[in-house]
């Protein structure tokens, strides 16, 4: 990217604290029975992007920068105020003008429409009118403040661990802008050289990156932050790659003797692939990159739980449900996609009794999952938010009722805020 | 790694403070009268559920990291922050006008994107130049402030620039020396040479967006064309770019695969112009532009242009007699040798051979020939404000300039 990352909006204004993060939600958490709803919500709506994001042909950067839209759109507004799904159309068609891959407005809206009256989401009423989606957008850039530049953690990964010239494999760099740009000092510190990642290895942390952005981690951390813990995650997840480190380093204290003969064929084979002391180089705090780590990790606990039904007819195993997985879905499964590396379909929808029922009343008869927690499924989280939005109109209507007390507060926190 | 947290250029928009009224009615063409007033997602019910307090805010939001230049974050309202003087100009898509910042007085240009024209929604190219605005810092290039959303308008806020080229090569009063002539140069192909470092083709020099102000600094501005490029491999791109008069050859001869070369020729067209004080090439349509240029410059043939005979159009447009070259010849009067030669390669017909900005500002000229380059301080005592707009509007009413012409920027 042309611009320095250090000098950008995206850096000075747009990582917040974990705090921030929280209190954008409070006004939704009177609403809500079960506060990790809304944790499930954030993976829901990520996935609902990045399903129209497809359908409208985006690249995966671009369905990147429309799930950062959204995010920063919900630090300043409530679910239960507004219609997400319309925000999540807004954030699509804008992401394509920011990224240089427009598509009409009225694909936006036709594609929205048929992505969004599918059962799980149960939205059978978005506007069809172009002018509704206009509108949304320009509320959309004024909360954005007109910060569109938006870094990613993929171009971190692919300058570090891209072999030179096979970019093209992916499509970062097709039509980035300014990427001819290659001067500048790297944002991220000092390092020098690269770490020769495997294809599939590659390929896994790609889609870790991918994975991420059904968390708040990329309101919370600089882009080339979470493409370091990414990298780290890999090597410890892709299961070639973790035996070759493994046997790198153990044979050294164990073999000793034969230390000659090791780099003899060290230096036959290449320039002595290093991931260790490569990523200690690199001018980051490895506290946070293991902050990071973590927080992946809980992602993927959390998404454990989150089921999508197959909507009927449409073979789950396609793009879109192949992302539906984590490494940690189920232990076998784990290891299993972990072996091939490319595979992302393994554990989906393994157990997907769900989309059966559909049961009409109490979530509390909501399917569990095998260590007893529930099983939480997009229909019953469209739900959630249609009774979120109730409620809220009806204590609108009101006049006063619960919310009442919770705007004192707020008022109070603002002006201490301001203060 | 030393993070520059400085940004003195970001006033921050205090969108933590309560938002003023929405006022309902159509959004009007500001007026001298009108004042800008902030509107957001919350007034409008349309969209949100209702009416609501506002949600809270991450505290980074909340607390800006510059100290704005103009005070705003302390309080109160947004509305009435700018007040309109008179409109300046007319950009790729909307009106520009001159604003005072009602708390500190000091004068902003606002450069209105109308949406509700839009049917798809926000412009795109409006996108493009708020991106690039964004992530260009340089001393000749314009400076974007921050931007407002105010009456379903988006304005971009602008540091005010007291002229622009074609507004003060046309006026009298104050006449460049050959040093103040050469510091233009000199400040455009810096600027240019930052742009090309950046990845950044302009695509569309030419006199009226070029800004000067009383300092006698000069800024590009309008980057409603500008595009970033890849430098490592050509794009397709669209000829339609440039205003015909700077438009360099291989656009008129249809290429739709260019570079950075594009802008130098508009630039050497400017350096022209800076001596003369009127556009060089003034054709009424494609052919005719190819035809003014031929006169100056003669026929293009292989030999200086190898690739001519490849332009998609050479053949629908091939030239039907050859003519000399009597650049030179015309242009001695104007120009010094050093100049004379710098332009020559500024307007070279081959894309390829064309100087590129960087090289252009070692060139003799600047670096060698007296004089050397000074800053047209003097331009303080113009009287005025010398803008393309205005000039025109002289032209049509003298009278009308006179009463502006008591406004001195501060």
């Amino acid at each position: 990217m042309a611009t320095d990352f250090w000098a950008s909006s995206h850096y000075k204004r747009w990582i917040v604290d974990r705090a921030a993060v929280q209190r954008a939600r409070a006004e939704d958490r009177q609403y809500v029975d079960d506060p990790e709803y809304l944790d499930f919500l954030g993976i829901f709506f990520a996935n609902a992007i990045s399903k129209l994001g497809k359908k409208l042909g985006l690249r995966q950067r671009v369905i990147a920068t429309a799930t950062v839209f959204f995010r920063r759109f919900y630090l300043k507004n409530s679910y239960c105020e507004t219609d997400p799904f319309l925000v999540i159309a807004a954030c699509c068609y804008v992401a394509s003008k920011a990224e240089e891959s427009p598509v009409h407005i009225k694909n936006v809206v036709s594609e929205a429409r048929s992505v969004f009256s599918q059962d799980m989401y149960g939205i059978k009423t978005f506007p069809s009118d172009n002018s509704k989606l206009a509108e949304m957008e320009f509320y959309l850039v004024d909360d954005l403040e007109c910060d569109m530049t938006i870094f990613h953690p993929y171009r971190t990964l692919m300058t570090l661990c891209c072999k030179e010239g096979s970019s093209s494999d992916f499509d970062t760099e097709a039509g980035e802008l300014g990427v001819g740009v290659n001067d500048g000092p790297r944002y991220w510190g000092t390092g020098e050289g690269k770490l020769e990642l495997p294809g599939p290895a590659l390929q896994m942390a790609w889609f870790i990156i991918n994975d991420t952005y059904r968390s708040e981690l990329c309101l919370l951390y600089p882009p080339h932050m979470i493409a370091v813990a990414v990298i780290n995650l890999t090597l410890v997840l892709h299961n070639p790659t973790r035996t070759s480190i493994q046997n790198q380093s153990a044979p050294a204290q164990a073999a000793a003797p034969r230390r000659s003969s090791r780099q003899a064929s060290n230096h036959t084979k290449k320039p002595a692939q290093d991931p260790i002391s490569f990523l200690a180089s690199l001018n980051v705090s490895m506290t946070q990159v293991a902050t990071i780590m973590q927080e992946i990790i809980a992602l993927y606990t959390l998404w454990d739980r989150y089921k999508e039904e197959s909507p009927s007819g449409e073979t789950s195993r396609g793009s879109l449900a192949g992302q539906q997985g984590s490494p940690f879905t189920t232990s076998s499964g784990g290891t299993k996609r972990s072996a091939t590396g490319v595979s992302r379909s393994g554990s989906v929808n393994t157990s997907s009794g769900s989309n059966g029922g559909t049961p009409m009343d109490t979530r509390e008869e909501g399917e569990t999952g095998e260590d007893g927690k529930m099983v939480v499924t997009p229909t019953l989280l469209s739900r959630v938010l249609r009774k979120m939005r109730e409620a809220k109109l009806a204590d609108l209507a009101r006049g006063s009722g619960p919310g009442r007390p919770m705007a004192v507060n707020k008022m109070i926190g603002r002006a201490q805020a301001a203060g | 790694m030393v993070v520059d947290n400085a940004g003195h250029e970001q006033v921050l928009q205090a969108q933590d403070q309560p938002r003023p009224n929405f006022h309902p009615g159509p959004p009007s063409t500001p007026s001298s009268q009108d004042t800008l007033r902030q509107s957001s997602l919350q007034e409008h019910n349309r969209l949100a559920l209702s009416h609501k307090v506002g949600g809270p805010l991450p505290s980074r939001l909340a607390t800006p990291v510059a100290p704005s230049s103009d005070g705003t974050s302390e309080t109160s309202s947004r509305a009435d922050l700018y007040a309109i003087v008179s409109q300046v100009g007319e950009g790729t898509f909307g009106k520009v006008y001159k604003a005072r910042n009602t708390i500190t007085g000091v004068h902003v240009a606002l450069k209105r994107i109308r949406m509700e024209q839009e049917r798809d929604g926000f412009p795109v190219t409006a996108m493009r130049e708020i991106k690039l605005l964004q992530s260009l810092r340089h001393q000749n290039v314009v400076k974007l402030y921050e931007m407002m959303v105010s009456h379903g308008s988006v304005y971009m806020v602008f540091e005010y620039m007291d002229h622009d080229l074609t507004g003060v090569l046309t006026q009298q009063q104050f006449a460049f020396s050959d040093a103040n002539l050469k510091s233009l140069c000199q400040q455009m192909l810096a600027g240019l040479a930052y742009l090309h470092h950046k990845g950044v083709i302009h695509r569309d020099i030419k006199g009226s967006n070029i800004l000067l102000n009383n300092r006698g600094e000069l800024k590009l501005a309008d980057f409603g064309l500008a595009r970033f490029y890849q430098k490592r491999r050509r794009s397709d791109y669209t000829n339609r770019v440039i205003t015909l008069w700077y438009r360099p050859p291989e656009l008129l001869l249809g290429t739709t695969v260019y570079g950075p070369e594009v802008d130098m020729w508009s630039a050497g067209c400017i350096m022209l112009e800076l001596y003369t004080k009127k556009p060089v090439f003034q054709g009424n349509d494609d052919i005719s532009q190819l035809d003014s240029i031929y006169k100056v410059f003669g026929t293009p043939t292989p030999e200086r242009w190898p690739g001519v005979a490849d332009m998609p159009w050479y053949e629908l447009v091939k030239p039907k007699e050859v003519i000399e070259d009597h650049f030179r010849v015309l242009f001695k009067k104007w120009l010094s040798h050093a100049a004379l030669d710098l332009a020559e390669q500024l307007l070279n017909y081959d894309p390829s051979k064309r100087i590129t900005a960087a090289q252009a500002l070692e060139a003799p000229y600047f670096t060698q020939e007296e004089p050397a380059p000074a800053l047209p301080v003097g331009l303080s005592t113009l009287e005025g404000e010398w803008h393309e707009l205005e000039a025109k509007r002289e032209r049509e009413r003298v009278k009308k300039r006179r009463r502006t012409e008591g406004e001195v920027f501060q």
